[in-house]
């Protein structure tokens, strides 16, 4: 099942589960139908029961009838609870069909979308929004539609035997259920329309619960003391939705209650219409009873009915066209290829005249930036933060490609490469790189995914034996097949200067020729992360490598630097020459070593 | 590696201590609302009841009316009374329900703000306890549905109870035996709705594992946090099939579970199903013998199907849902059950520096101690640098320094008082500190400033702060002046790293202090960016006690003294020259971090 991209309207509701388990969907739908009959059903054989029981009563019919009546009404209710429970299954199962299609298709849909999307906060509202409970939304959605039907069965089913005892009471019921119905449309769009304003304040004091609740704040909260002067500002922003909220549901409330009113009205003036017929003898006392009882009763589920069905729905139209945007989103071709095995070659990179500003934003981050990379060679990439950094990376692996100028790779454009090349030239230690909550061996193994099956342990082994993890590593329970953090119930927590080294030896087990280490060591004091960076460098020996740091004391092992200042290569040279320029480099250098005299 | 800490038994606290919990704050929150809809719960309860006999009242007149062919009064007379209740039963119906929905909207935010009153006053200490973090997170939904539960015990006690009291005095007085009988056939009821509630309870918590990891599983997939690596790393597929394999398993038992359930329901449903045979034949031989009259019959057998109705909805939905709540409602009481740290209220001087005397720390459930017999007096007005390797204790060394744990060994006396002995709130009064992990609030700027010390609002000090932190007003980051958001959550704007760490030093500098802490805030900054702000730091400390943090020795000269931290223990204090003569530890890492800055 996919999602494609195309407008989704309230007919998916039904399509959607339909397509996703056929079988449940069916029987479900079988099911709220056929419970719509039943009422109409029951009232008939109701007032036969009634009406036997009385001719026996009075003496013209044998007592022995009233057996078959009175099998006919537990049958029908054996009916009910069996097809109850049948119904409650066929719903389960329909959930667990919608859960393994829908949602995968969802989290599929997700995988592809275009890298700017992620970062844009509005698309991952949307993202957000959308993906939240799919399956949830979806079979709520199918049993609304389902209600409302059965819901139409019934009254229909109730009319008819009105009709056929007074035909013009349907004429009546009809012109009072329009301003009715009407009315209900009327209050499901405005108690939309709050819930929209509301939700403003409500992601406020949603955030502000956290600040207040968090552990990653606690130190602040304590020292500070500002929980009670933030617990009120959260406690305004909460009273002010509710407010909103409360506004809007006095008014449905007494828009529905009105409504309601009318039809107890109605009901009441049904049951002087049949009053004549019922005391002229037309019609049976069984019948009328039964008919009474089953229009108060078809009343009282109206008058609540309507009103809320029309709510959700125009609650389901509004996540419909939520979908409809989240299926149109871009996509990106290369998002769940594989690298390419074997990996290319690297011989050169070239950064032409490259601006670049990010989606959305105003300021570029890149302006005419040009240098060159060769095979082989080991690069460093210095800067204050914002100077562009990272979002050449970010270019150099075809995250964004809305850049203007020329990105060359092996002297062929970066854009006419094909992405599983691409992928498999790269490997990315980032800042926030992903500690994945797996084994061990399966965290450094990801490094090569073409081979994790395949592979031995032996060349996670030497990873980790290379990054200095080994020690660490033995002291788990299971060594390298112990899973890290907190999913699976035997999962051991590490620490973070632990978690880099399993992001390196990730590093060391990808068999791609450019390296990108972008400040993966913010957390290690600066001895054992020159180490690191040193003994990174030793390993990566005849592959290419770019280190991306603040921090000067590794950069010496560079064979050449480039210093990027707003956006621009500002200085270039190996570490004597950037020295000799007596430059910005070599400024932040001597502010650095300047402690140290 | 940090081991594991020991989960701790959990206090069962019972339904009845819970429910009288909940009644105590919901009453004090909203008295009179909740008072009237209780009210107006028992007497829609009874508008039911009335309804019944309203109904058997005007059934009886008709089928008279018709049988007997005689006058028409009562006919119309029990229309009117079937009318009237009907449509006050609405109304009552409407307005019950609009206050009990109010209610759910008030009540929570109250709820709530309980718990982040709590949160602000246990001990920092608690939050390394995964139990805590756990009951802390159920806390909030366990608020949400602490109402749910007050309300079902209401509902059930105000509503139901008047309405089957009624009914059963009513079938009592037409026929004892129709009671019982009807009695009889709600058992089975029950028990399939209790077993059930039991079952899908232990279907939770066997469950919940494999849930957390197809959750995880797809969040690997498609959260932020993971998306750009696992994309990178083309380990879409991967990903995928851990979370098809673990969606499956779920899938398994929940459908094994639901199966069993169903057909034990279908069982016990027959068997009420024959009971229901058996009652209905009494009143109809009830009818026979002339025991009730017809109008009783129809509107008897018509309460029937609606208190089955009601009786299924009670246990299925509400016995069912509270069972489900009563787990979280029981997280929300015993997480404001904590205990707070108290102490008396005294003003604390620094101006008797701080001493430590023998002090051992320990985290919660840990058997290694992170301080290990520490010693060390801080006179009043000095600078002092603690430096040391990652996990050698500095920041476990800070957070006694400043009160924030204490210790499990030992004492620490801040100006002479020990910490133990007085209130949080008097030794944090005199502290500020710009911590390693400063947070970037969603808030204006102003907001993120002064949120060191919202209770004294100065403007001038705000602008103080600010110059201090070499944080420049300029209308390019900050259009909106000091009301600028400093989020795009919001509709604001992004600061770099280095920005921020302005914004968190002019928090810092922002509230009075006699001791200020500065904990390694140069993760995310440039070289010169770094130097600048600890000489900034330097200058502006001079009067007052300050603590820096750092493993970067080099500016660990900006200090009167050094103390050195290895392993938990203080390995060396003194001048940067007296430490290098020492030729001890100290040095021996100085030179290594300097010789990268040689030649």
């Amino acid at each position: 099942m996919q999602i494609d991209a195309r407008r989704y309207g309230l007919w998916d509701l039904v399509k959607l589960p339909l397509q996703a388990g056929p079988g449940a969907a069916i029987l479900t739908g079988l099911n709220s139908l056929l419970s719509g009959i039943v009422p109409t059903l029951h009232v008939v054989v109701t007032a036969s029961f009634i009406d036997t029981a009385i001719a026996v009563l009075q003496g013209s019919a044998e007592r022995s009838e009233i057996y078959s009546r009175l099998f006919a009404v537990v049958a029908l209710i054996a009916y009910s609870w069996v097809s109850g429970s049948a119904a409650k299954l066929a719903s389960t199962k329909l959930g667990l069909a919608l859960q393994e299609h829908y949602h995968t298709a969802i989290t599929e849909k997700r995988a592809r979308l275009h890298y700017r999307h992620i970062e844009d906060p509005e698309s991952w509202d949307l993202i957000s929004r959308v993906t939240s409970r799919p399956e949830g939304q979806l079979s709520d959605g199918y049993n609304l539609l389902l209600s409302m039907a059965a819901l139409i069965f019934r009254v229909l089913g109730v009319l008819g035997i009105l009709i056929s005892q007074v035909w013009w009471a349907a004429v009546v019921i009809i012109l009072l259920s329009v301003p009715l119905f009407a009315l209900a449309v009327k209050s499901g769009k405005a108690s939309y329309e709050a819930s929209k304003e509301t939700e403003k304040y409500r992601r406020k004091s949603s955030y502000l619960s956290s600040i207040l609740t968090s552990r990653e704040t606690v130190d602040e909260r304590s020292l500070f003391g500002y929980g009670d002067p933030i617990n009120e500002m959260w406690h305004e922003r909460y009273e002010t939705a509710r407010k909103i909220e409360h506004r809007v549901r006095r008014k449905w409330f007494i828009r529905t209650k009105i409504g309601s009113l009318i039809t107890a009205f109605l009901s009441v003036l049904i049951v002087v219409v049949l009053l004549n017929p019922v005391l002229a003898g037309d019609l049976s006392i069984g019948l009328f009873m039964s008919l009474v009882v089953a229009t108060f009763s078809l009343v009282q589920m109206m008058s609540w009915g309507l009103g809320s069905y029309v709510d959700q729905l125009a609650k389901f139209r509004e996540y419909l066209k939520d979908l409809t945007k989240f299926a149109m989103l871009e996509e990106s071709d290369s998002a769940q290829m594989l690298p390419a095995d074997p990996a290319p070659e690297f011989q050169s990179l070239d950064f032409k005249n490259v601006s670049f500003k990010y989606p959305g934003m105003e300021k570029y981050v890149l302006r005419n930036l040009s240098l060159r990379m060769e095979a082989g060679k080991h690069y460093a990439f210095v800067g204050v933060n914002g100077s562009g950094k990272t979002t050449i990376t970010k270019l150099i692996a075809g995250l964004y490609d809305n850049y203007s100028g020329e990105i060359l790779l092996n002297g062929k454009n970066l854009r006419e490469w094909d992405p599983a090349e691409l992928k498999a030239m790269l490997s990315i230690v980032n800042q926030d790189f992903a500690k994945y909550y797996i084994t061990v061996r399966d965290n450094i193994a990801l490094g090569d995914v073409n081979h994790i099956e395949s592979d031995s342990d032996w060349r996670v082994n030497r990873a980790i034996d290379q990054v200095g993890l080994a020690a660490a590593v033995e002291k788990l329970p299971q060594g390298i097949h112990t899973p890290l953090g907190k999913i699976k119930a035997d999962g051991q927590d590490v620490s973070g200067g632990e978690w880099q080294r399993i992001a390196m030896a990730r590093a060391i087990a990808n068999p791609a020729p450019l390296r990108i280490l972008d400040e993966p060591t913010a957390a290690l004091d600066p001895v054992s992360e020159s180490e690191l960076y040193q003994e990174f460098e030793r390993i990566s020996r005849g592959k290419t490598t770019i280190f991306i740091s603040h921090r000067l004391g590794s950069t010496k092992l560079a064979d050449e630097i480039f210093v990027i200042d707003e956006g621009r290569v500002l200085e270039q040279g190996t570490h004597q020459e950037l020295m000799a320029l007596n430059g910005e480099y070599a400024r932040m250098y001597e502010s650095q070593r300047s402690w140290y005299n | 590696m940090k081991a594991r800490p020991k989960t701790q038994p959990k206090t069962r606290i019972s339904l009845t201590a819970i429910v009288w919990r909940i009644f105590k704050m919901v009453i004090k929150a909203c008295p009179i609302y909740f008072t009237a809809t209780c009210l107006i719960g028992v007497i829609h309860g009874l508008s039911w009841g009335l309804n019944t006999y309203a109904t058997q009242f005007f059934f009886d007149a008709v089928a008279t009316a018709v049988t007997s062919q005689t006058e028409l009064t009562m006919v119309y007379l029990g229309l009117l009374a079937l009318g009237g209740v009907t449509v006050g039963s609405q109304v009552l119906n409407g307005v019950h329900n609009f206050m009990a929905g109010a209610l759910y909207g008030l009540v929570p935010g109250h709820l709530v703000k309980h718990i982040h009153r709590k949160a602000a006053r246990i001990e920092p200490i608690c939050y390394e306890s995964p139990d805590l973090l756990d009951d802390i997170n159920k806390a909030e939904k366990g608020a949400g549905s602490s109402l749910g539960l007050l309300i079902v015990v209401v509902v059930l006690l105000t509503f139901y109870l008047p309405y089957f009291v009624f009914m059963g005095w009513y079938l009592y007085r037409l026929k004892p035996i129709l009671l019982l009988s009807l009695v009889f056939i709600f058992i089975p009821v029950f028990i399939t709705q209790l077993i059930r509630g039991a079952v899908h309870a232990r279907l939770e918590d066997e469950s919940a594992p494999l849930r957390r990891e197809v959750d995880y599983y797809e969040r690997c997939i498609c959260d932020r946090e993971y998306f750009k690596e696992t994309r990178l790393l083309g380990a879409y597929r991967f990903f995928r099939d851990l979370y098809l394999t673990a969606l499956k398993a779920m899938q398994q038992k929940k459908w094994n579970v639901e199966l069993k359930t169903n057909l034990m329901e279908i069982g016990m449903r027959m068997l009420t199903l024959a009971g229901y045979f058996g009652v209905l034949y009494l009143l109809f031989t009830a009818l026979m013998n002339g025991e009730i009259s017809i109008g009783s019959f129809a509107a008897v057998f018509g309460s029937i199907e609606l208190m089955f109705g009601i009786m299924e909805e009670i246990v299925a939905n509400h016995i069912g849902g509270m069972t489900r709540d009563l787990a979280t409602v029981r997280n929300f009481i015993r997480f404001l059950d904590l205990p707070e740290r108290s102490g008396d209220t005294e003003r604390v001087s620094f101006d008797g520096g701080i001493k430590f005397t023998d002090v051992s720390f320990a985290y919660p459930g840990s058997e290694t101690k992170a301080l290990d017999h520490v010693n060390l007096t801080i006179r009043p007005g000095e600078t002092i640098a603690i430096v040391g390797q990652n996990g050698a204790g500095k920041s476990t060394l800070v957070k006694l320094l400043t009160g924030l744990y204490l210790p499990t060994e030992g004492t620490v006396e801040i100006g002479g008082v020990d910490s133990r002995r007085i209130s949080p709130e008097s030794i944090y009064k005199g502290i500020t500190g710009v911590f390693q992990k400063y947070q970037r609030y969603k808030l204006t700027l102003q907001e993120n400033v002064q949120i060191s010390d919202l209770q004294a609002q100065d403007e001038n000090h705000l602008d103080a702060a600010v110059a201090k932190a070499d944080l420049e007003l300029d209308q390019e980051t900050f259009p909106q002046g000091y009301e600028t958001m400093l989020s795009r959550e919001f509709d604001g704007v992004d600061l770099s790293g280095g920005q921020w760490q302005r914004v968190a030093l002019a928090r810092g500098f922002y509230r009075v202090h006699d001791l200020i802490v500065l904990d390694e805030p140069t993760a995310a900054i440039d070289p010169l960016e770094e130097t600048r702000i600890y000489h900034k730091f330097a200058e502006l400390s001079k009067e007052k006690t300050a603590i820096i943090v750092t493993h970067r020795l080099g500016s660990a000269k900006i200090a009167d003294r050094i103390v050195v931290m290895d392993q938990g223990r203080i390995v060396a204090v003194g001048t940067h020259e007296q430490l290098m003569q020492e030729q001890g530890k100290y040095a021996e890492m100085y030179q290594a971090q300097a010789q990268w800055y040689a030649g």
